[in-house]
């Protein structure tokens, strides 16, 4: 393998005359003489000539671009949209002229490590050291990335689609893609002037594809961007930190030996601080200031009506049965647990997976009449109790809200509903593409008090202007609901933000916002905590998702169902407090901020005030 | 670069691509692209090929170069009132997608509205105004070039000497894990191998003109371009030795620090290592190594940005 010396602007074309002196005893001068070839070439044949002013125009815009000095960042000045904070500047800053363009960004969750990645990316690319870099992300912050870049940066950063996408400059890819055929080859057969990998945390274990992967890349200048980077084991420090700059911490038997007592206790803690600092900058939130305004959240408990009532149960029915008939074969069922909680959404929502079923069921199948009474029962439902309520709601505050549902029919029955009630309500959901999204969000910004969501995970969908939220229904993975309450609660955001949970009484709702709501205590946790305790428990079995469609299936009365969700929540909720004691044994009182991490990092980067 | 300054460059560029501005203002042009600028600057190498080989009549882009956007759009905020006059019609045009979107799904942009221009953003930095560099450049390259006179000279019949020189501005790049830039400009005289620095700024306080005038002779080269080059490049040398290279052992110090940092963590690992996966760990040593060489070491470059002949007036 080789790797070319020369400025990448110009070396990329092969057949370049070039001609080495000495300029210094540690210097060579290298003359680029491609230009004095193709002059005489020219003089030979007697043209063609170019022009005077755009010669001058070219030696002008030359001037514009130079890079007067080493140290002056340069990209700040082409940056005209956007302003980054003295933080994130900072700490471009010392990536570039301290660490030689290889570190660990570790800031806490919303400083914005994203920027400060994009400033040195736009730097490198500005002074011409960089030309080819790969940013390698997990698979849904590929588009945010590429926004990103483009957007705030004006980086032509391209998200990897096809084999031949990987033959642009700025690349941004899954780590997941990339490490397979017919990608790898490719990766691996390019010498990337920056690497980029966010998530880094995911890195940690040696053993692991992705670290091997991730091991064999060729690269120049290197970040490793995570919240998290020393959580669990010493390690795993070791590991990320092998990536960046093997020998940092010395071997992998000096660094047990000088700096871990235990896996999850560090010695020495000075020493390790001041390695650390060559490679890693962490800057944490401030004490002082107010981080995030405060999440105020109320439970709507709806008692379905008669006709409603009687839906559901004959659902519930149909469900068992089938989960009966099954033989206890749960992969099949998960689709049927769906109906139960479309229910509790809209009419219209478990109608159209009833027609679905109805149309994949063969002609001569029993459970084709089965499937028409329950039709029959919707046909016979006249209003919608949640969407009722909804609308009170929506008048009550007489402000901007937002509303979520998992499903697109209950979206466009809500839409039906508000307009037939003279109020203007734009639709979002995933499957819109950039521009009409990016519309709807104009109209909410604008006239339409009410914005109904299919999709909280969405990228962009940043409403810091509006502080309602209502759950129509609610996912059954925690994540997701944080998620949508990411979407108004986060910075920028100056009011407290109202959350309304609307619960059909008697209903699998009931124990599920009881769950989320009263046993691990969702809505409150301290951002960024979620993401470890499901980690956690997800280590066990299954995603909560099946863990519950599983419970709901085999619990054989209500009260049943509700003992085993009651379990269900008190092992969230022991494994929220094993998280939180883990940091209990190494909090130090002067850092409470510190207290995911094994070691201080209190020298490694500045305190940030951030308020709303 | 500046407002102002980015301004100035797009008109320029405009003029001497021969483009058409239909409209202008101190913040913006509304401009049909010439031919020549339209292949530089839209992208579109496909459309250019199929025009080529059928030789049809080229549809030019139209566009809207905005170089002051704070002052444009105080500018467009004051036409707001022309604008409301047309709410209604636009309420039209919303009904109009609102009913497409139902039944083709979303279309891009408004199909009621006219011809399409769209608009960009000129700004130092901005990706349009780095094309226009980069067009600058591609057409800007390689220059032949006359002095005009400043008078006529008295006698019908009388021959002023011109010299023919040999000018090239070069760009040297001293670059480690960091970079900066000079530019130097260099002209030599090909009669006698003069050789003078700021010969750029020199060429910008004439007038020249790619057609020879009349009563022109020019002196006969007494060097070889190849001679002319050496004395480039001799100049060039003889400044650069003289500078401070502090930087370029700062980073050779660097490099071998990183160097023996990874020595220290690769050697254990490759003795310690069985057979098998012996090969694997030297490669991935010698990578590392050729990664930190890739990253640390010190160099200076030098290229040209663009270079010339040009003649001109008196014998030096």
């Amino acid at each position: 393998m080789s790797f070319t010396n020369q400025p990448q602007m110009s070396s990329t074309d092969t057949g370049i005359s070039y001609v080495t002196k000495k300029l210094h005893p540690l210097v060579d001068l290298q003359y680029d003489r491609s230009w004095f070839d193709e002059l005489q070439n020219r003089i030979a044949k007697g043209g063609p000539w170019d022009d005077w002013t755009l010669y001058q125009l070219a030696m002008e815009a030359e001037q514009a671009r130079r890079i007067e000095s080493f140290e002056q960042l340069q990209c700040l000045r082409s940056l005209p949209d956007f302003e980054p904070m003295p933080h994130q500047i900072g700490t471009a800053r010392k990536v570039l002229h301290e660490m030689g363009g290889r570190a660990i960004l570790a800031d806490e969750v919303g400083l914005g490590k994203t920027i400060e990645a994009g400033l040195v990316l736009k730097e490198y690319m500005v002074r011409g050291l960089v030309k080819r870099a790969l940013i390698l992300v997990p698979a849904s912050l590929v588009l945010q990335w590429v926004r990103e870049l483009n957007q705030k940066f004006g980086i032509s950063a391209v998200a990897q689609k096809k084999e031949y996408t990987w033959g642009y400059d700025v690349v941004v890819a899954s780590i997941d893609t990339a490490k397979r055929d017919p990608h790898r080859e490719l990766v691996l057969n390019t010498d990337y002037d920056l690497i980029i990998i966010d998530e880094a945390h995911k890195l940690k274990n040696k053993k692991t594809t992705n670290y091997q992967f991730a091991n064999l890349l060729r690269k120049k200048y290197c970040l490793l961007l995570t919240a998290t980077p020393i959580q669990n084991d010493l390690d795993e420090l070791f590991n990320l930190i092998t990536l960046l700059k093997p020998g940092q911490l010395g071997g992998q038997s000096d660094f047990a030996a000088n700096f871990v007592v235990d896996k999850r206790l560090p010695k020495n803690e000075d020493q390790l601080q001041e390695a650390l600092s060559g490679v890693m900058i962490r800057n944490r939130r401030g004490d002082g200031g107010i981080h995030f305004t405060k999440r105020l959240v109320r439970n709507v408990p709806l008692a379905l009506s008669e006709d409603e009532k009687a839906l559901y149960d004959a659902v519930t029915g149909f469900v068992k049965e089938r989960y009966d008939e099954s033989g206890g074969d749960l992969s099949s069922m998960l689709s049927l647990v769906t109906l139960q909680r479309e229910v509790c959404s809209s009419r219209d929502a478990v109608f159209l997976t009833l027609v679905n079923l109805f149309k994949k069921t063969s002609e001569d199948s029993p459970m084709r009449p089965r499937i028409w009474e329950l039709v029959e029962k919707i046909k016979s439902i006249k209003a919608n109790t949640k969407a009722e309520k909804t609308l009170e709601l929506v008048k009550e505050m007489n402000e901007k809200v937002i509303i979520f549902t998992e499903y697109r029919a209950t979206q466009e029955y809500l839409l039906q509903f508000f307009r037939t009630h003279n109020m203007t309500a734009v639709p979002y959901r995933g499957g819109m593409n950039r521009g009409k999204k990016d519309w709807m969000m104009d109209l909410f910004r604008g006239n339409a008090q009410v914005l109904i969501a299919t999709e909280a995970g969405g990228e962009g969908i940043n409403l810091q202007f509006c502080h309602h939220m209502i759950n129509f229904d609610l996912p059954w993975n925690p994540m997701r609901v944080e998620q949508r309450i990411g979407r108004v609660h986060r910075l920028g955001q100056t009011e407290d933000v109202k959350i309304y949970n609307l619960c059909t009484l008697g209903t699998i709702e009931e124990h599920i916002v009881s769950l989320l709501h009263e046993k691990i205590n969702l809505f409150e946790l301290v951002i960024g905590e979620l993401d470890h305790i499901l980690e956690r428990f997800e280590k066990g079995d299954g995603s909560i998702e099946q863990r519950l469609a599983r419970l709901l299936l085999e619990a054989g009365n209500d009260n049943d169902l509700k003992q085993q969700i009651s379990e269900l929540g008190s092992s969230l909720n022991q494994i929220r407090g094993e998280v939180q004691s883990t940091a209990g044994d190494t909090l130090t009182s002067s850092n409470p901020h510190s207290h995911e991490l094994l070691i201080h990092t209190d020298k490694l980067g500045q305190t940030v005030e951030v308020r709303p | 670069m500046n407002e102002k300054q980015v301004h100035k460059f797009v008109n320029r560029y405009l003029d001497a691509t021969e483009c058409s501005i239909l409209e202008k203002s101190p913040a913006h042009f509304t401009v049909k692209l010439s031919p020549n600028a339209d292949r530089e600057l839209t992208n579109r190498p496909y459309y250019w090929s199929f025009v080529d080989r059928m030789g049809t009549e080229p549809e030019t882009m139209t566009y809207l170069l905005v170089t002051d956007k704070q002052k444009y759009e105080a500018m467009a905020n004051e036409n707001e009132a022309a604008s409301k006059a047309r709410a209604a019609e636009s309420e039209m045009d919303q009904a109009t997608n609102a009913a497409l979107n139902r039944s083709l799904g979303f279309v891009h942009g408004s199909l009621a509205a006219g011809v399409r221009v769209p608009r960009e953003d000129l700004y130092f930095g901005s990706r349009k105004l780095e094309q226009l560099f980069d067009a600058a450049k591609t057409k800007g390259s390689f220059v032949y070039l006359f002095q005009e006179m400043d008078k006529k000279s008295p006698h019908p019949y009388s021959s002023s000497p011109y010299t023919a020189w040999l000018g090239v501005n070069m760009r040297v790049e001293f670059a480690c894990d960091r970079k900066r830039e000079e530019i130097h400009c260099f002209g030599v005289s090909l009669a006698t191998g003069l050789c003078v620095e700021q010969f750029h700024d020199r060429l910008l306080n004439m007038k020249l003109s790619p057609r020879l005038p009349s009563n022109v002779h020019i002196t006969r080269n007494g060097l070889s371009y190849n001679k002319a080059l050496n004395i480039v490049e001799a100049a060039l040398e003889r400044k650069l030795k003289s500078y401070d290279y502090g930087w370029a052992g700062d980073a050779s110090a660097r490099l071998e620090e990183e160097l023996a940092r990874i020595k220290g963590y690769y050697e254990p690992l490759v003795s310690n290592a069985p057979g098998e996966s012996k090969a694997a760990i030297e490669e991935q040593f010698a990578q590392r190594q050729a990664e930190i060489r890739w990253q640390f070491e010190p160099r200076v470059t030098a290229s040209a940005i663009n270079c010339g002949i040009f003649h001109l007036e008196g014998i030096d």
